[in-house]
């Protein structure tokens, strides 16, 4: 499997889409990330591979500045949006929030209907003009995140009685429905059952034709079958990123040789 | 599974800059600024409503911690006190507080010539100036000792309330206008008086040791009796809920099997601490009075109303305590073969002793607060006028305690009486913070984290 | 012989009990503890718990019997024309407890001999001899009267010789049965275990104790109530006037409204205020701010309720009274004492109580959901309107509606700040009073138990008592509920 990455879609897009340079972040005293440069190209999914507390899921709630919401969390660095530094003090977090999209490892529906979960962030961003509008908005969501057949039925029947798979794409079609430029995804498979991951992963793999998509996986099965690069974090540090097949075939580290052979982790 | 394919590719959206701000994101950021004001407003206006409150209570009390007092020289003539002139108690006692009376008047009298102060009033109208009680207080100092009779001797009377207002400034010209006590002649008087050093003001050590008085008389008013009562009705609540409060949480949280008899007891629990404290008082009112005959009135009552009160506060707070211990120490004492008794009585209760007194005293400060139930078994409209005189008659005979004693100061006519009623409140408060504060101090000198 | 001798005298035995069976365990063991199957202690415990324990319940159960008994034998002397209300006989038996207890005096003082109060009839001045030995009686002493007060004394003496002898017999028979079982192979420790055990299990039935009490002693004076007046007009009737010379009007109605009004105002300063303390607490402030704030207004809770009584009475009535009273031109308000007076008061009380409540209950959200939120593009408020507050809401419902049990039983605040006349008006700065106020001023003052009057004070606190356990119950369940939800 490792030698084999999901490379049947040709890579269509070499656009920059998120260019981060000397990335420092602080939690406090501790140092969680040091100096990490990359550089993620649009329609592509790149993954976040790297042990435990490696700093992985850290960085990735700095691309859309999740991170704001610790107190004791400081960033220093560099990280341009389409060459528009995200951490320029003009920039409002909200405003970027809703291009760089976030799905988290637990599937987190909200409390409401399945209609009023997707319709969420339309309805605060005022993408829709009118109720038709934003029906089409909520169904096209739901296809994108392929749970639309599962629930065109029950749609105001509360997202928290749907099984974890389909909150997890539901979750996903919540993102969607905002129109992200970015969707960030922080280990969305790891509260789920083989059969669901298997049907987020698919959706993975489509949903990059419309954007750039970021994942940081646990499982580096997950990494080599989404994406097509990789990035191998190690103690903060980014210890090397290329194309996926490069990194599980041939690695130029030899800490992530070890973690690919099993040897850290 | 496949959805998404259907829609392809999207046309590309035009693009906008994150370092602008759209017009709608300004309108949102405007409501998120608005509404971090009203929580900023409501934390703004629970703070000044604290302050305002112990704003009043300070103002409105500090003055019930000073009196104002009169010094006089009063001739004690033997012509009066003792006509037989033979000093014997029982015929000086004969002669009553009325007696006494022309006596003051004529100190009085002396006290204005002597300071040069000129005044047309009646001798009986320059009385008014004092308090009622002034001729008691001389008459006990001649009965503990006849051999002053004859003599002149220098008294520390209380002034009335309304020249002790006037000093203070609740009392002034205007507002005597429609009293009929006092006049504006008096005050100039006392401005003259005052003057001399015969009328001054200084601590009031009988408002916070001394007992209550008649309703006339709130300058004689004291607080000290009351906080007796209070004193031995926290002793019944400390002596029965402690332990038993202790013991319920044992069995609760160690021993009790899950079954519909300690359901029954949780939800009783959780219920009675919701119960309102009026209801405790008709409880006690209905069981230990009228059906124990238990006497009115005694802190006894008060102690076992408040002890039934204060129980479900105490085991709710002991059973967190006894929860907090880990289990890691009950299977290391089983483990060496301690019975499961022995292992609570040995080694969780000693571990979790520091919450269950935290929790104890915070119960003990609720109840040293509480007024309603004690105005059901008779602690007001009774005048806490003595000491009691021994441990047994403290527990048994009428008290008053100190809220209900502030109660019944509030409903007093006359206004001066409103100032000892905030001058108690601070007493009270004090007490309160002091048990606070010691709960706090054991809760971060023991406080143990696991 | 007064029972705290016979209390002592139980001590002493258990204690005698304690060092005996120690001693005997012991000795049974040839004097090495080794040999014995619990601690020498729990031998000596065990004897002790058997002499007091069973001793000292008979005589609890003994001194609460006996008094009901006597007085019912010492009623039946008194013919039953010679009362016409139950509270007259109460009187009447009040006189009774009084002979007796000259009786006793007169006795112990050697005025009278035992031989004399047998002879002792009506026609001698009965009052007069017991005046000398200090107990003053309101009237003469009727022959009935008389009768009863004798009976009661000889029913009470016998009574307490049976009791002294009873107890002490079964302290005896517990000491005695505790030493024989004492030897070294009897489990003592599990013994001692079993009572000590048993112990705990009362101390936890206290709870239910007390609930029984409230409910008995409610019930029954409620049952007496509904004799004399009837139960419609009590529920329906829309006026209260009291009066003790008889014909008075006892309906609830206008207290609930009063009660309910004042609960209102109370409801619609805390709530607002509370919750968005609550929600700037634990959502915007640094934790320097909250470290400060939430204490701060947590003090207010520590507040006794008579404090805040007195606040409303003297600082807000008259300032009230100055914005809506006559002197401010609007003259709304006659008098200090109003429903807006005690409301507001009542509001800033509960203040706290809201905000600590609504605070547990936002950080009970899962901080997943706003993240989700967050991550979406909402703003903070935004999130917590629309997402946080919802997912919050069975909570902060449950959270308000403890609150306003503790408005309805608010008792303090609105006896000083309400007002006395009951009133169905729907201006807030009208005088009106309360369930919790009525039941305050018909149960204090020279009241007859016996009458409507006083009973109907029972008759308040039963329905408070069930308006707010109702309330109670069904807020906790719903907050349980909730709590379940994000577990």
């Amino acid at each position: 499997m490792y030698d084999q990455p999901a490379l049947e879609k040709k890579l269509d897009n070499d656009t920059i889409k998120i260019a981060a340079s000397g990335v420092q972040v602080y939690y406090g005293e501790a140092h969680a990330i040091k100096d990490v440069n990359v550089q993620i190209q649009d329609k592509t999914v790149t993954a976040f591979i790297g042990p435990s507390g490696c700093g992985k899921s850290t960085f990735l709630r700095t691309l859309n500045r999740m991170n704001d919401t610790i107190d004791i969390c400081r960033v220093e660095g560099k990280i341009l949006l389409d060459g528009e530094d995200i951490y320029d003090p003009r920039v409002d977090p909200v405003q970027l929030r809703a291009k760089v999209g976030m799905v988290f490892q637990k599937p987190n529906p909200f409390p409401k209907s399945i209609y009023d979960n997707v319709a969420y962030g339309p309805r605060i961003h005022g993408l829709a003009k009118n109720k038709a509008d934003l029906d089409e908005i909520v169904e096209k969501a739901l296809r994108r995140g392929a749970i639309w057949n599962e629930v065109k039925d029950r749609l105001h029947a509360p997202g928290t009685g749907l099984s974890g798979g389909q909150q997890q794409r539901l979750c996903i079609a919540r993102a969607v429905a905002t129109e992200p430029e970015v969707l960030l995804m922080d280990e969305p498979c790891s509260a789920l059952d083989p059969i669901a991951t298997s049907q987020v992963e698919e959706l993975i793999d489509e949903l990059r034709t419309n954007y750039s998509v970021v994942i940081v996986t646990h499982s580096m099965q997950q990494a080599a079958r989404v994406s097509q690069k990789t990035a191998f974090f190690h103690l903060g540090n980014l210890v090397e990123f290329g194309d996926t097949s490069q990194i599980f075939t041939n690695p130029k580290d030899p800490r992530t040789e070890s973690y690919i052979t099993g040897r850290i982790g | 599974m496949t959805d998404a394919t259907q829609f392809g590719a999207e046309a590309p959206k035009p693009k906008t800059s994150i370092l602008e701000l759209d017009k709608r994101t300004r309108k949102r950021n405007a409501a998120e600024t608005r509404f971090r004001y009203y929580g900023m407003a409501a934390v703004a206006v629970g703070v000044i409503f604290l302050v305002v409150l112990l704003g009043t209570i300070v103002r409105n009390g500090i003055p019930a911690f000073t009196q104002t007092y009169i010094t006089l020289n009063v001739e004690l003539p033997a012509a009066k006190l003792d006509k037989k002139g033979n000093r014997d108690p029982a015929e000086i006692a004969k002669v009553t507080t009325f007696g006494y009376n022309g006596i003051i008047s004529d100190a009085l009298v002396t006290a204005l010539k002597d300071n040069g102060v000129q005044s047309d009033m009646k001798d009986a109208d320059l009385r008014k100036m004092l308090s009622s009680s002034a001729a008691a207080q001389i008459r006990d100092a001649v009965l503990a000792d006849p051999s002053i009779i004859g003599t002149t001797q220098s008294f520390r009377l209380l002034a009335s309330s309304r020249v002790d207002g006037y000093l203070k400034g609740r009392v002034t010209r205007e507002s005597l206008a429609r009293d009929k006590n006092l006049d504006a002649a008096h005050l100039d008087i006392v401005d003259q008086l005052q003057k001399a050093g015969v009328v001054s003001r200084s601590f009031n050590w009988s408002f916070i040791f001394g007992a209550d008085a008649s309703e006339s008389r709130p300058e004689q008013a004291g607080i000290g009796v009351s906080m007796l009562g209070s004193l031995f009705m926290m002793l019944v609540v400390l002596c029965l809920s402690l332990p038993i409060g202790v013991a319920a949480s044992i069995y609760l949280e160690e021993f009790a099997p899950k079954n519909r008899f300690t359901d029954l007891i949780e939800v009783n629990i959780s219920n009675l601490a919701a119960v309102p404290s009026i209801v405790f008082g008709i409880l006690g009112l209905a069981v230990f009075i009228q059906f124990v005959h238990l006497p009115q009135s005694a802190p006894l009552v008060g102690g076992l109303v408040l002890t039934l009160m204060t129980l479900p506060t105490i085991i709710i707070s002991t059973r967190a305590a006894l929860k907090a211990v880990p289990p890691s120490i009950r299977d290391a004492a089983l483990g060496v073969g301690a019975s499961k008794m022995q292992a609570v009585f040995h080694h969780v209760l000693p571990l979790a002793m520091p919450g269950i007194l935290t929790g104890t005293i915070i119960g003990l400060a609720q109840a040293l607060g509480e007024t309603a139930p004690l105005l059901l078994i008779g602690m007001i409209g009774y005048i806490a006028s003595t000491p009691p005189d021994g441990i047994i008659s403290g527990f048994l005979s009428p008290n008053s305690a100190m809220p209900a004693q502030i109660y019944e100061w509030a409903k007093r006519a006359d206004p001066a009486y409103y100032e000892r009623a905030w001058g108690g409140i601070i007493i009270l408060l004090i007490f309160l913070m002091t048990m606070n504060i010691i709960a706090i101090i054991l809760r971060r000198r023991f406080e143990r984290r696991w | 012989m007064p029972a705290s001798w016979i209390f002592l005298i139980v001590v002493v035995l258990a204690a005698i009990g304690y060092v005996l069976a120690r001693g005997r365990a012991l000795a049974s063991a040839q004097g090495d503890s080794r040999h014995l199957h619990s601690l020498p202690s729990y031998y000596g415990m065990n004897a002790a718990l058997l002499t007091a324990i069973p001793a000292l319940i008979l005589l609890g159960l003994w001194l609460i019997a006996q008094p009901v008994f006597v007085e019912k034998r010492a009623e039946a002397f008194i013919p039953a024309d010679a009362y016409e209300s139950a509270g007259q006989l109460s009187l009447m038996m009040s006189d009774v407890h009084r002979i007796a207890a000259g009786l006793d005096a007169a006795v112990a003082q050697g005025v009278l001999t035992e031989a004399a109060v047998t002879r002792l009839s009506a026609a001698d001045d009965v009052r007069g001899q017991l005046g000398k030995v200090g107990v003053a009686l309101g009237s003469d002493v009727d022959a009935a009267e008389l009768e009863a007060a004798r009976s009661f004394r000889s029913l009470s003496h016998t009574g307490d010789l049976i009791r002294d002898g009873l107890v002490v017999l079964l302290a005896l028979a517990g000491f005695g049965w505790a030493l024989k079982q004492t030897n070294k192979d009897f489990r003592a420790r599990n013994a001692v275990e079993k009572v000590i055990k048993g112990l705990l299990v009362l101390a936890a039935s206290l709870a239910i104790l007390t609930t029984v009490g409230i409910v008995l002693s409610l019930l029954f004076n409620t049952v007496e109530f509904f004799k004399l007046y009837p139960a419609k007009d009590f529920f329906f009737g829309l006026t209260w006037s009291p009066s003790f010379g008889g014909g008075s009007e006892l309906g609830i109605l206008p207290l609930l409204w009063g009660t309910l009004y004042i609960s209102l105002i109370a409801l619609l300063v805390a709530v607002p205020l509370g919750l968005f303390a609550a929600i700037y607490l634990s959502e915007y402030a640094s934790p320097a701010i909250r470290g400060i704030a939430k204490p701060l207004i947590e003090v207010l809770a520590g507040i006794p309720t008579i404090v805040y009584g007195l606040f409303a009475l003297v600082t807000i009535g008259p300032l009230l009274m100055k914005a809506f009273g006559e002197q401010g031109g609007l003259g709304w308000m006659a008098g200090g004492t109003a429903v807006m007076t005690a409301g507001l008061a009542m509001g800033i009380m509960l203040i706290p109580f809201v905000s600590s409540l609504s605070d547990d209950i936002i950080n009970a959200v899962p901080q997943s959901l706003r993240d989700g939120s967050l991550g979406l593009g909402a703003t903070k408020s935004e999130t917590i309107k629309q997402v946080v507050l919802p997912a919050a809401l069975p909570g902060i419902v449950g959270a308000v509606l403890l609150a306003a049990s503790r408005a309805i039983g608010e008792t303090m605040i609105v006896v000083m700040g309400a007002g006395a006349a009951a009133k169905l008006s729907l201006n807030p700065f009208d005088a009106m009073t309360t369930v919790t106020a009525k039941i305050v001023s018909q149960l204090t003052g020279d009241a007859d138990f016996a009458s409507p009057e006083a009973l109907v004070a029972f008759s308040l606190g039963m329905s408070l008592f069930v308006i707010t356990l109702a309330l109670n119950i069904f807020a906790l369940w719903i907050v349980r509920k909730y709590r379940e939800q994000y577990e």
